[in-house]
């Protein structure tokens, strides 16, 4: 803690001039645990991203109530990780806090750079006894914060808390209201019926597309087979690493993701999330499966000709539900300069308070009670949907392990030339089993076989 | 005795710095590159930590179908870019040596797509190709044609990327071949005029043959920087669909951001350069033998006088 007298000193006035105003903190506690943190600046790192553009209205708040500076560095969130990983190396980090996505959870905690959480939530100086840490959704707890369990990333009894997920999302299903009734078309419930539809809407609404889905070569590609492949049944690896990912379940994510293409928009096999999104804001496709993030972007007629006319329902199941885990979790890196006082920034955002005005300024709630509470679902009326999907939200549906990056990279790549070139879906799954058990076998995973 | 050593050595000592200079920012980068191709490195790790593994990566690359590939695609697409620009900017140039009026106005406008950011570039051609919103398409479609599938269709999306590539770097070869056709002698046009010739003769015949120098240097300019191309086509296509448009700088930024591979893209690297030297060492080989035969040229003129 690098603290000069003076900076103590006034932070000591800006602490007894919020006495002084009578503020007590919500749960009935005040705000001195703050005053040996006043006055520093702590550098965050977040991503450009609805949920983040949120947090910076409340951040203010934040700095009122603790006297605690927050400077904000906000990057495109695939960028985000090689800024961290610099950052992540050097001696001493600019970063006090970071946003990072869930796949970097693997590699920074394999590298040791981010700070294990015990020892902060067992300071009762830090800690607040009222933070409700229960109320956290658990799937994203386990899937964003959580390493060394089962696998090395999934829950289990040899696994510690190393972020809190804040920004954190799943999957549902965005469809057009009016257009599902003028054609007296269901909501589709399971995969039969949401690849039917998909393909119905083209033939029923001229110039439409069924769903709008990211397919770009690459990342997103990977991303949106990886979204059919865990409801269909299918996992990319079984418990002892062997890539299951080309079993039938796989072909078949496959075949799902190339008919929502076919039948989308025009130039579906380009689209990026934004550009998806942006398709079906321009009324141009029926339906949009993807991360709940993008509702806000929906309901917010300043850019979007379809507010007040989608409905929203659960991700359809197909031999199972399993929808998304992912976006994003917060963590104090290893090397950080205020790490307790990154951490009262930590708490005081996923707290309920905290996650509950995030919310309201249009973020994705961390907690169950924040999808309960009822200002928020008169505000958002499609929070009871979101808190329902969370429930069937697989922590499971991608691996988060350090080799990740290549395999997604090389699944998007193979999977755009099936959606693109007319590669047989099973044969495009067999080379990437193939040089998946490659890699995995360079990187040890089949040493103890 | 001691001036005289000082009088020798200033020269050097004049050099000394811009040595340093060099030795540091260009020397010390790619031998520094070099050692990173023989390690197993990933970002995470400071490069002390990393392990040797000798020249396993050069090894992988020759045996991974997607560099070969991507090696591939680079050939195709330089060689392409290149021949097109060549036969339109020289083309252009022939056309435009003539007094028209207006004619430093053209020549600025001509040579506004070589100025413009390549990220901008990208984002502009990336709109226009816009599947539904583009002006492509919204003109095709509007004049009763089937709209085309530019950057969603493996061939069609390298189409794509060498039409913004030769509309951004044909200026190049433009302004460089503008500049060659109006410091040729005149006399030489002006002889070949009187003895007859026609347009045509006069170009193949006297103009091509004199610019020859100034078109290889720019032939192989060219030819360098479109193995290095990297910004329009990363945000125009960002290597896809499928492989189809991924040339190898854009395989070596995804092999280091995000397969974490910082050994193999510094392998890859290298062996982008070596190209790139070869190519170079074929300008310096062309320019000497040049040299030489010009010499040769006059001492013969000067013997038969």
């Amino acid at each position: 803690m690098k603290l000069s007298k003076r900076t103590v000193w006034s932070a000591a006035v800006a602490v007894s001039a919020t006495f002084t105003t009578g503020y007590v903190m919500a749960d009935g506690h005040t705000a001195d645990v703050y005053e040996p943190y006043a006055g520093t600046t702590l550098v965050v790192n977040f991503p450009a991203h609805p949920h983040y553009n949120a947090v910076l209205e409340v951040l203010d708040d934040f700095t009122d109530e603790t006297g605690i500076e927050v400077e904000v560095d906000q990057l495109q969130y695939l960028k985000m990780r090689e800024r961290q990983t610099l950052e992540l190396t050097k001696d001493e980090g600019d970063y006090d806090l970071i946003a990072y996505v869930v796949f970097s959870k693997a590699d920074y905690v394999y590298a040791d750079q981010l700070e294990n959480l015990a020892k902060y939530f067992m300071n009762p100086k830090l800690a607040n006894p009222a933070y409700d840490a229960e109320d956290l959704i658990d799937g994203y707890v386990q899937n964003i914060g959580v390493a060394g369990g089962k696998k090395g990333y999934l829950p289990g009894p040899t696994g510690s808390l190393f972020g809190i997920p804040f920004g954190s999302e799943t999957s549902v299903l965005a469809y057009r209201k009016d257009i599902f009734e003028k054609h007296g078309i269901a909501v589709p419930e399971n995969y039969d019926q949401l690849l039917e539809v998909a393909c119905q809407i083209p033939e029923v609404e001229e110039g439409m597309g069924g769903m709008a889905s990211r397919a770009a070569s690459g990342h997103q590609a990977s991303h949106a087979f990886l979204l059919h492949l865990a409801p269909l049944g299918g996992r990319v690896f079984d418990d002892e690493w062997n890539p299951t990912i080309n079993n039938e379940a796989g072909v078949a994510a496959a075949n799902a993701l190339k008919t929502i293409v076919d039948c989308g928009p025009e130039g579906s096999q380009t689209f990026g999330p934004a550009e998806a999104a942006a398709s079906f804001k321009q009324g141009n496709a029926a339906m949009f499966m993807d991360s709940i993030a993008f509702a806000a972007g929906f309901e917010d007629p300043s850019q979007s000709t379809v507010a007040g006319k989608v409905g929203y329902a659960l991700h359809p199941e197909g031999v199972r539900r399993g929808s998304q885990t992912g976006g994003f979790g917060i963590a104090i890196p290893r090397n950080a300069q205020n790490k307790e006082a990154a951490f009262l920034l930590m708490q005081w955002l996923t707290s309920k308070e905290g996650d509950l005005k995030v919310a309201m300024a249009g973020g994705n709630p961390s907690r169950f009670s924040t999808y309960e509470n009822a200002e928020l679902n008169e505000k958002f009326p499609y929070s009871a949907t979101f808190g329902e999907a969370l429930k069937y939200a697989d922590p499971d549906w991608r691996p988060i392990i350090p080799t990740w990056g290549k395999i997604n990279a090389d699944i998007g790549t193979t999977m755009s030339q099936v959606l693109t070139e007319g590669l047989d879906p099973q044969e495009a799954l067999d080379g990437v089993a193939e040089r998946a058990r490659a890699i995995m076998d360079e990187a040890g995973y089949y040493t103890w076989q | 005795m001691s001036i005289a050593r000082a009088n020798r050595m200033t020269p050097y000592l004049f050099l000394a710095p811009a040595g340093l200079v060099l030795l540091i920012a260009l020397f010390y980068p790619i031998c520094y590159m070099i050692y990173a191709s023989f390690l197993d490195w990933n970002p995470s790790q400071r490069i002390g930590e990393a392990d040797w593994v000798g020249i396993r990566n050069y090894v992988k690359l020759f045996s991974d179908d997607a560099f070969r590939e991507s090696m591939w695609v680079t050939i195709k697409f330089a060689a392409v870019v290149v021949t097109l620009e060549m036969i339109i900017g020289v083309g252009l140039a022939l056309l435009l040596d003539r007094n028209i009026r207006g004619m430093s106005v053209l020549r600025t406008l001509f040579i506004l797509p070589m100025m413009i950011a390549p990220i901008v570039v990208g984002l502009m051609w990336r709109y226009m190709y816009h599947p539904t919103v583009g002006i492509f398409n919204q003109t095709l479609t509007s004049w009763g044609f089937e709209p085309i599938p530019w950057l969603s269709d493996g061939s069609w999306a390298f189409a794509s990327i060498i039409i913004a590539d030769v509309w951004q770097w044909t200026p190049f070869i433009f302004i460089l071949s503008l500049a060659a056709l109006q410091s040729l002698p005149s006399s030489a046009i002006e002889a070949s005029k009187i003895d007859g010739a026609t347009g045509w003769q006069q170009i193949i015949y006297i103009k091509l043959p004199l610019m020859l120098p100034v078109l290889i240097v720019t032939l192989l300019l060219r030819l360098i920087d479109s193995f290095k191309v990297l910004e329009v086509i990363l945000v125009m296509t960002n290597g896809g669909p499928g492989l189809s448009t991924e040339i190898l700088s854009i395989r070596i930024n995804r092999t280091a951001s995000e397969f974490r591979e910082l050994g193999e893209a510094a392998a890859m690297s290298n062996l982008l350069l070596i190209v790139l030297l070869i190519l170079t060492f074929a300008m310096f080989i062309y320019n000497k033998a040049q040299e030489l035969r010009a010499q040769r040229l006059r001492a013969a003129a000067e013997d038969t006088e």
